[in-house]
């Protein structure tokens, strides 16, 4: 049967989505609306080696126009503003109607922002899409001493990304250590005394109580009264998913849209997979939401499965990194339901893990190290997690003796 | 095939069934491998970014790269897994008296 297949946001989890669809669907027509006037591109360089000029826009999407036309995959470049579950159908700003048989909603994050006064709102910059990336890298081509409002995942990357290219770097973080709860602190420690080696300025458990902008430049007063001199501000403060459009519908939404392990949400025949959908993973028996590319893209490729009607359950433990100066972190599966923690490793040179057990059983590991020395061990854990193996805490803190003996058959 | 394009290794214990070693010869950087079947050996660093796959992972055939999990055949080169998707270049081996031999073109 024929199906009219709308893919609602053309980012990662919405491309392998659209390609998997069309792996087990050659009728179907498939199209994937997107506001951004670009093919579906990778992120994560956005704040790493794009900024650093390592990689140019060109290297950044997943395919070229020629893949989606072999494909029969469309793309339209369009922002859809009002949706009615209903009768099957998005409207679009210039009141182009389209009608789905099936629609998967990949509409992502969005960043959140400062609440500052008004007359400031255009002077601090955030990092969510290539645009944004251009317009940071062409002003700090300018600028000496940026500060960096956010001390998670995407603000020490660029701060490690300016750092790098010769400029003083201060990060606030209003918290009581880097990267949030989720990474264990030492290692977060690790990662603050390797921006300190670098040169940058880290400034933790302040908040900002005003920001002043004299003469083209700005003063930033901290809630101790502390005042920081500064010619650039970049906020990563987190985001939201990307929602606001169907808030005023019956589609159920906590924390993003609420999906089932086949990311079918509360409406039939509507979907939602990546970054905005807070889905159920049946090995922690719980919902989740994740902001990963491992995430978006295996989401979507499961999304695109079941849309096309090869019922497939979500089952991937989640996997994340982040590249900082000379190093690179990874998490696997979650850090937050552990009744033992055990170290491997304690100099950052060889990496650094901390695996988090429950019941004997990992359930999450996250390591720090130069890159390359912590990523085999990680993939090991996430296999070790997906296995419930009952695991050597010998063997998982010895350094000395390789992970690979315990999934080698 | 010219005899001289043949370059020593090491010896064939020097790697463990299922692993791989980091070979430096000039400024290239392979990785020679040993699976249930015999000796492979391809290129040593990631098609993605400039990393070392030394530090990858080895399971059946496939190497995967520590930095971000991109997938390689070994056998074949072919990139099997995002973000990977440029093939990893492959070396012809053969094992003479023990001793493990890559060809460099
Ligand atoms: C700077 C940066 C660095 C990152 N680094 C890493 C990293 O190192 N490691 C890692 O694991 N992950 C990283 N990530 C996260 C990763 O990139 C995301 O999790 C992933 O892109 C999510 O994919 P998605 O398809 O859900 O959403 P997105 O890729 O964000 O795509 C959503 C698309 O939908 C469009 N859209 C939204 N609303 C509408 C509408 N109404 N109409 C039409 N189109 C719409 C948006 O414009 C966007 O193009 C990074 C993200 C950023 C921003
Ligand atoms: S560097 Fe190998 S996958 Fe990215």
């Amino acid at each position: 049967m024929k199906n009219n297949i709308i893919i609602l946001g053309g980012g990662q989890a919405g491309i392998y989505a659209a390609r998997e669809i069309r792996q087990n669907d050659t009728k179907s027509n498939i199209k994937i609306l997107g506001e951004e006037n670009l093919l579906p591109y990778e992120r994560p360089p956005l704040s790493k080696d794009f900024l650093l000029d390592k990689k140019k826009e060109e290297d950044l999407y997943f395919h070229s126009s020629d893949v989606l036309k072999n494909e029969n995959i469309e793309f339209e470049n369009i922002s859809i503003n009002k949706v009615d579950f209903e009768n099957k159908k998005l409207f679009a700003k210039n009141d182009n109607v389209y009608s789905y048989d099936s629609l998967l909603i990949s509409t992502g994050s969005e960043n959140k922002k400062l609440t500052l006064d008004n007359n400031l709102k255009n002077d601090i910059y955030y990092l969510r899409n290539l645009e944004e990336a251009k317009k940071i890298k062409e002003i700090v081509s300018n600028k000496n001493k940026i500060t960096i409002i956010g001390g998670g995942f995407i603000g020490l990357e660029i701060a490690s990304s300016l750092s790098q290219l010769q400029k003083k770097v201060i990060v606030i973080e209003i918290g009581n250590q880097l990267m949030g709860r989720i990474i264990p602190k030492q290692i977060a420690d690790l990662v603050q005394n390797t921006h300190i080696e670098y040169g940058n300025e880290i400034i933790l458990n302040k908040q900002i109580e005003k920001i002043t902008k004299k003469n083209g430049d700005y003063e930033i007063l901290l809630n101790d009264n502390s005042l920081i001199e500064t010619d650039f501000i970049i906020a990563g403060i987190g985001s939201t998913p990307t929602v606001k459009l169907f808030e005023n519908t019956n589609l159920k939404l906590d924390n993003g849209i609420v999906t089932n392990q086949f990311c079918e949400t509360s409406i039939k025949d509507v979907y939602a997979a990546g970054d905005v959908s807070n889905f159920y993973h049946p090995f922690y028996e719980r919902n989740m939401r994740l902001e990963s590319y491992q995430h978006a893209q295996n989401h979507g490729i499961c999304a695109g499965k079941n849309i096309a009607g090869v019922k497939t359950e979500y089952t991937s433990i989640p996997w994340m990194w982040s590249d900082q100066f000379n190093l690179n972190l990874q998490l696997t599966g979650i850090c937050d339901e552990y009744d033992e923690i055990i170290e491997r490793g304690n100099d950052i040179n060889n990496g650094v893990i901390y695996f988090f057990l429950k019941n004997n059983k990992i359930r999450g590991a996250c390591g720090v190290g130069i890159i390359g020395k912590v990523g085999r061990d990680i993939r090991i854990t996430s296999k070790l997690t997906e296995k419930d193996t009952i695991v050597d805490k010998q063997i998982l803190s010895d350094q000395n003796i390789k992970l690979n003996k315990l999934i080698q058959k | 095939m010219s005899e001289e394009n043949w370059i020593e290794v090491g010896s064939t214990d020097s790697i463990e069934e299922e692993d791989l070693i980091r070979f430096d010869h000039q400024d290239k950087t392979f990785c020679v491998y040993k699976l249930t079947d015999g000796f492979y050996a391809t290129d040593g660093i990631c098609t993605h970014e400039a990393v070392h796959l030394e530090d990858g992972l080895v399971m059946d055939d496939e190497i995967e790269c520590p930095m971000h999990q991109g997938i390689f055949n070994i056998k074949s080169g072919e990139a099997l897994s995002p973000p990977a998707c440029e093939d990893l270049k492959t070396y012809p081996v053969k094992v003479d008296n023990d001793k493990i031999f890559i060809k460099i073109d």
